[in-house]
C-alpha cells in the first residue's frame, strides 16, 4: 500500500462500531447545550432595536430553517446527480473518462466557494435558488469522485466471482459493488453536508437567507451579539450535521465489511 | 469592457492582491505546519492525547470558516489578525492528523532496529521515523494549503488581504459594470494560485522523497 493511499484510507475509514452509548450521545448534547445557552442569553439580556430584530425567536427559527433547507435541497440534488453519474462513469464503456473527471474535480476544488457563490449571483440573480445552485455546483464534484473511488476500490476478483456464479451485470452492481462502496460514498456525503453548511453561511452574501444573515447583519451594524449568535448557531448546526453523518456511516454501512 | 481589458487595466492592483494572497497562505501554512508537526510528534505515541488533539482539531475544522472568522472579529478586530488566525486553525487539522497517521504507520521493526544500533529516541525520530512519515505529512500540508486558499478568499469579508477583495468588490458592484469581471478575476486568480501551489507540492514531494516513491 502506498503512503498516499494509506492517508486516503484513514480519511474514509468509517467510525468504529464500538463505544458506549454516552460516547455517541454526549457530543450532540454538548452542542445543543451551547446553542441553547447562546439563545437563552440573547433572550435574557436587554436588546436594542436592531438586535431585537435579528434575535427574536421567530426570526432565529426562520433563519435556522432556511439554512437547513439550503443544505437539504443542495445535498439532495447532488445525490440525485452524483450517484447515478458515478455509477455510469465506472462502467467499462466510460472508464476512460475517469482521468478527465478527476482533473475536473481538482479544478473544482481549487475554486473558492465564495467566488462561485458571488459569481453566480453576479451572473444570474441573487436569492435562495441561486444559492442552492452554487452549493450544488460546489459539492457535486467531490461527491462524484467519492462515488467513483468507492466503486473502483472494490476488489475486481469479487466482481469476477459475482459474474462467475451467474449474476447479471446489474446484479453484481447492486449486490456486490454498491454495498462495498457504501462506506466511501457515505463519507463523501458527510463531507458534502458539512461543507454545505459552511457554504450556505457564505450564501447569505447573496441574499439567500440562512444563519449567515445574522453574521452579515452583525458585521454591518456592528452588533457583536448578533454576529456571535449567528456564528455559534452555524457552528452548532455544522457539528450536529457532522454527528448525524457519523451515525449514518455507522448504521448504513453494510454489516461485516470492516 | 471584457475580462482581459479589465485585468490589463488593473494589473498592478491584481498582481499586488495575488502576491498578498500567496504570501498570506504560505506564511499561515508554514506556521500551521510547524505547530501541527510538533503536536503530532508530541502525541503520536500516546493514544489518549493524540485522540484529544485530533478531536479538538476536528471540531475546529467542522466549524464553517465564515463562522470562525466572525467569532474572531470581537476579540481581534478586522483585518489581518482574524484572517491569519482562522487560516492557521483550519490548516492544523490535516497536518496533525497526517503527522500522527504517518508516524504511526512507520514499521515498528525499523524503529526497533534504529534503537538497537544505538540511536537515541530523538535520533530515531529525526532520522528514521520523520523521513519515513514525510510523504504522508506532506500530503497533509498540501491539503491544508488548498483549504487555506479558499478561506483566504472568504477572509476578505473581514477586511483580510488577498484576492478575495476582487470577489467582494464584484458583489458590491452587483448589476454594475465590471461586477462579473471583478468576481471572475478573484475566483480564477485564487484557482490558479491553488493549482500552482499544488504543483509545487507535487514537485517538492518528488524532490524530498528519494527511493520512497514505489511505496
Amino acid at each position: 500500500m502506498t503512503v498516499e493511499s494509506a492517508a486516503a484510507k484513514e480519511e474514509t475509514t468509517p467510525e468504529p462500531r464500538i463505544g458506549r452509548s454516552w460516547h455517541v450521545i454526549l457530543p450532540p448534547l454538548c452542542y445543543l447545550a451551547v446553542a441553547a445557552a447562546m439563545v437563552g442569553y440573547t433572550q435574557a439580556v436587554p436588546l436594542d432595536g436592531i438586535e431585537h430584530g435579528s434575535l427574536n425567536l421567530t426570526f432565529l427559527r426562520r433563519r435556522t430553517w432556511e439554512h437547513v433547507e439550503l443544505v437539504f435541497f443542495s445535498t439532495v440534488l447532488v445525490l440525485v446527480v452524483a450517484l447515478p453519474l458515478g455509477v455510469l462513469l465506472t462502467r467499462r464503456a466510460l472508464r476512460r473518462a475517469t482521468p478527465v473527471v478527476l482533473a475536473l474535480v481538482n479544478l473544482g476544488q481549487a475554486t473558492p466557494a465564495v467566488g462561485l457563490v458571488v459569481l453566480l449571483a453576479v451572473l444570474f440573480t441573487i436569492g435562495f435558488w441561486t444559492a442552492v445552485v452554487a452549493l450544488f455546483a460546489y459539492s457535486l464534484l467531490p461527491t462524484l469522485r467519492n462515488t467513483m473511488v468507492g466503486i473502483e476500490q472494490v476488489d475486481p476478483r469479487l466482481v469476477d466471482a459475482g459474474r462467475g456464479i451467474g449474476m447479471s451485470a446489474a446484479g453484481v452492481l447492486f449486490k456486490v459493488e454498491l454495498p462495498m462502496a457504501v462506506p466511501v460514498i457515505l463519507s463523501g456525503v458527510r463531507t458534502t453536508l458539512v461543507l454545505n453548511v459552511g457554504t450556505a453561511g457564505i450564501a447569505a452574501f447573496i441574499g439567500s437567507g440562512g444563519l449567515g444573515d445574522l453574521i452579515t447583519t452583525g458585521v454591518s451594524t456592528q452588533r457583536n451579539l448578533v454576529l456571535i449568535t449567528g456564528c455559534v448557531l452555524i457552528a452548532v448546526l455544522a457539528l450536529i450535521i457532522d454527528w448525524l453523518g457519523g451515525l449514518a456511516q455507522r448504521y448504513l454501512s453494510p454489516k461485516g465489511l470492516t | 469592457m471584457n475580462l482581459w481589458e479589465y485585468v490589463e487595466d488593473r494589473w498592478d492592483l491584481i498582481l499586488f492582491e495575488t502576491v498578498q494572497h500567496a504570501s498570506m497562505v504560505a506564511q499561515c501554512v508554514l506556521v500551521a505546519a510547524v505547530l501541527g508537526v510538533l503536536v503530532g510528534v508530541a502525541t503520536y505515541r500516546r493514544p489518549r492525547p493524540a485522540a484529544v488533539a485530533t478531536s479538538i482539531a476536528g471540531v475546529l475544522f467542522t466549524i464553517p470558516s465564515l463562522a470562525m472568522l466572525g467569532l474572531l472579529i470581537p476579540p481581534l478586530g478586522l483585518g489581518v489578525a482574524p484572517s491569519v488566525t482562522a487560516i492557521v486553525l483550519y490548516a492544523l487539522l490535516p497536518i496533525i492528523r497526517n503527522t500522527v497517521v504517518g508516524l504511526r504507520g512507520v514499521d515498528a521493526t525499523l524503529v526497533d532496529a534504529a534503537r538497537g544500533i544505538g540511536m537515541s529516541r530523538r535520533g530515531s525520530l529525526a532520522r528514521v521515523e520523520l523521513p519515513l512519515a514525510w510523504p504522508v505529512i506532506l500530503t497533509g500540508i498540501r491539503v491544508a494549503t488548498q483549504l487555506a486558499m479558499g478561506i483566504g478568499a472568504v477572509a476578505a469579508y473581514v477586511s483580510g488581504p488577498g484576492l478575495g477583495e476582487q470577489i467582494f468588490s464584484g458583489l458590491a458592484r452587483l448589476g454594475g459594470a465590471n461586477a462579473v469581471n471583478s468576481a471572475l478575476t478573484g475566483t480564477i486568480g485564487v484557482a490558479i494560485l491553488a493549482l500552482l501551489f499544488d504543483g509545487c507540492f507535487v514537485l517538492l514531494g518528488r524532490l524530498t522523497t528519494p527511493g520512497l516513491r514505489h511505496g
